[in-house]
């Protein structure tokens, strides 16, 4: 792992799960597999703090661990998993678009508990609806069983493994750790389960409205003693689903974008009816006939089978080749190329990148290498209309900077440099990888600005929420006027000030860490589908 | 082979033009240092999207960063001390839920063993006065007896080392050597524990049990 990626780890960890679990999961991903003794030794924390630590990160599904032989333990830590934790809004956003609050709420409770049992997830999730409806409503178990038991059949969450069903047969000691095996057909089958209930809103007398903490609250026993009905079946939310609902909606708005609303929605059609047929990983769908896409269009779009042959034949001759013709049966088979697609989404990526970098002209050279694939000095200035000086400097700055790259085609054997072509061109994967590791170091210097941010302010910030649970606490219990405004004027003018600078600062890093993210996301999946597919 | 066609002045070995340089021209200066941390930009970055959608994953970002510091995964660190306890600090602990993994999906070394048999209030009571530590340690010697006699069938070549290694070492009430056989207890008892002061690994195998074990207020005064 590169550096950039062992430090935003870091950084991901240490928001999520404390500077303990941070320690163990970075000093794994650092060294790769190790045994608990080892850990403990080469990072100086006591045994029971890795422990703990190793249950939490293996819970999430950050680490995972192998018996080796003589009855050692290894532990390995995903890094790659890790990594997808700055993506969790997003894939919350995607599950409330897709199945609404419900939805939301249930891909929420997975992503913050790594895996949780069905019913486990169905009341949690329904007692925090219930908080949210007005007094007297309640959620039914029912409605937040259905939106699972979709949820499930869509793909969109999965099983985990099982602790495989030991028979009492087997002699000698238990082995150290069960290995955990699934079932492929297993892995979205929900269990029968009649899960009956309510969800139950906290009472008033409990509940804070402010949020501050009774001092000597009593100490929470698990509520329910039954046995649950589905122990032992956990389920975690499945990525990769989510993943390729992403590369889909890209697709799309890319087609929209090119072209116009009524080919992306065809292209969204084709896309869906190969959800299920098409792996994740295939360098194109499986081919549709026209036919077929004309039944399965949305109801409201009624454009006539001829217009729709108009479309798909457009689709097809576009340069890009997102969507390729097949064969002719059925009206003309026609397939979406991912992997193009994918492809000219990263090129398109890089070309802005260089564009906003560098500036349009830098540009222009940039998109004429790649459209010629190797070009010499000379050519590039003749091409690009760009007199000599500043294309030999556009050139070498963004030599510098990896975009382009060099390759030298020597004309004698041994490669002397007066008798050698030297040919500018431009890597797509490897300037891929290269803008990929860009993109982690921006992230990771986002969440150090945000963090350097809020510690500045740490005084300021403490002083504004105290006075907000003061002023919240007031009202409660009913104050005048007066005496609101006098509390709200604790904090002066320029400090009020102060915090508004800081929530804009606090928001914009935010906000650019969550756009980065798509571009990663973008990237990661070009360089995925190119590595798999060599 | 090379050639010392040169003989010692200065020329290239191939043929400046095709790098875009006219001979005799001024080359650019070396570059002796590595580029600016905080490089000068000639173009500002394009604005941030902006609309509904982006500003709801905004506000889930916000919120999810906050909840999960008040989940049971996030694994403080403990503070030092403060030198002035504050009143408000009292009020301000956020009381976690407790988590209990499936142990049946976790490697067994990863379960927290106990060493004493002891519930908190014993141990609470230990702190009143020693008196009544005296009389708890002969049924704690006892109960360890016992749980060394079972434990040792049970052993694997790694807790066989550690055993020897805890014998070895002097008490000095350490987490690290935890890992006796002993008989795995409940995991709610640990958790419950951690909340007072009282290291787990209290009472070691082998080791001197009695006065000088409990706080030493004894050997002060010589």
């Amino acid at each position: 792992m590169t550096q950039a990626e062992i430090k935003l780890c870091s950084l991901l960890l240490q928001e999520h799960f404390g500077e303990i679990v941070e320690k163990i999961g970075v000093h794994l991903i650092r060294t790769g597999s190790q045994p608990l003794r080892v850990i403990a030794h080469d990072t100086g924390t006591s045994l029971d703090q890795v422990k703990k630590a190793l249950c939490v990160l293996i819970q999430h599904n950050l680490v995972i661990y192998q018996v080796h032989k003589r009855g050692v333990v290894e532990y390995e830590a995903q890094c790659s998993r890790v990594l997808r934790m700055l993506r969790y809004p997003r894939y919350i956003y995607t599950a409330k678009t897709l199945y609404s609050d419900t939805g939301e709420l249930i891909v929420e409770e997975l992503l913050l508990n790594g895996k949780m049992a069905m019913s486990a997830v169905v009341k949690k999730v329904a007692d925090r609806l219930t908080e949210t409806m007005e007094d007297g409503k309640t959620m039914d178990y029912a409605e937040v069983s259905n939106t699972f038991v979709r949820l499930a059949d869509t793909h969109f969450v999965q099983r985990c493994p099982l602790v495989p069903a030991t028979e009492n047969s087997d002699p000698g000691p238990p082995p150290p750790a069960p290995t955990l095996v699934i079932n492929e057909k297993d892995m979205y089958l929900v269990p029968k389960l009649s899960l009956i209930g309510k969800g139950k809103r906290r009472r008033s007398s409990d509940e804070d409205a402010t949020g501050e903490p009774k001092a000597k609250r009593p100490k929470h026993t698990t509520d329910n003693k039954e046995p649950i009905p589905d122990d032992g079946i956990y389920w975690q939310a499945n990525l990769d689903r989510f993943h390729q609902h992403f590369r889909d909606q890209g697709i799309v708005s890319a087609v929209a974008n090119r072209m116009d609303q009524t080919s992306s929605e065809i292209v969204r059609t084709m896309l869906r009816m190969s959800e299920i047929t098409t792996s994740s990983s295939a360098p194109f769908t499986q081919p549709l006939s026209s036919n077929e896409i004309f039944r399965s269009l949305p109801v409201g779009y009624n454009i006539s089978k001829q217009v729709l042959d108009q479309y798909l034949t457009l689709l097809a001759d576009d340069p890009l080749e997102f969507v390729g013709k097949s064969g002719d049966s059925g009206g003309g088979m026609y397939v979406i190329n991912l992997h193009k697609a994918l492809g000219s989404l990263a090129t398109a990526t890089l070309e802005s990148v260089v564009q906003e970098r560098f500036g349009s002209r830098c540009a222009r050279i940039f998109r004429l290498v790649l459209q010629k694939k190797h070009l010499e000095q000379k050519q590039v200035e003749d091409f690009a209309m760009i007199p000599a000086k500043e294309a030999k400097d556009m050139l070498y700055k963004m030599l510098s900077e990896n975009f382009i790259s060099l390759q030298e085609i020597p004309k004698t054997p041994d490669h002397a440099p007066s008798r050698t072509f030297y040919l500018y061109t431009v890597n797509i994967l490897s300037a891929a990888r290269m803008l990929l590791h860009r993109c982690y170091k921006s992230v990771a210097n986002l969440i150090e600005r945000r963090q350097f941010e809020t510690k500045e302010n740490k005084r300021l910030l403490e002083k504004s929420q105290r006075v907000e649970a003061i002023i919240a606490s007031m009202q409660a219990t009913g104050a005048e006027e007066a005496q609101l405004q006098e509390i709200e004027e604790m904090i002066t003018a320029p400090e009020r000030q102060q915090l508004e600078t800081l929530k804009r600062n606090v928001n914009k890093l935010d906000a650019c860490e969550i756009q980065v993210d798509e571009t990663i996301f973008l990237l990661e999946s070009y360089i995925e589908s190119t590595v798999k597919r060599q | 082979m090379a050639g010392n066609k040169g003989r010692g002045r200065a020329a290239y070995t191939f043929n400046i033009e095709a790098v875009g340089f006219s001979r005799g021209e001024k080359l650019p200066d070396v570059v002796l240092k590595p580029p600016p941390l905080f490089p000068d930009t000639d173009y500002k970055p394009v604005p941030l999207k902006t609309g509904e959608g982006e500003d709801y994953v905004l506000a889930l970002k916000q919120e999810l960063r906050e909840t999960v510091k008040r989940m049971p995964y996030f694994v403080e660190t403990h503070e030092e001390k403060q030198d002035i306890e504050r009143y408000s600090k009292r009020y301000m602990k956020v009381y976690k839920e407790e988590w209990i993994p499936d142990w049946r999906r976790l490697p067994r070394e990863l379960m927290p063993r106990k060493k004493c048999k002891k519930g908190p209030k014993s141990e609470k009571a230990k702190d009143t006065g020693k008196g009544t530590s005296l009389t708890n340690t002969a049924d704690v010697l006892k109960k360890i007896e016992e749980l060394e006699k079972r434990g040792d069938g049970e052993k694997s070549d790694e807790e066989n080392e550690e055993k020897e290694g805890s014998k070895e070492k002097s008490k000095e009430g350490d987490d690290d050597e935890d890992d006796n056989a002993a008989e795995q207890e409940e995991y709610d008892e640990e958790e419950q524990e951690e909340e007072n002061d009282y290291i787990n690994s209290y009472f070691e195998d082998g080791d001197d049990f009695g006065a000088d074990s409990d706080d030493n207020m004894d050997e002060a005064t010589y």
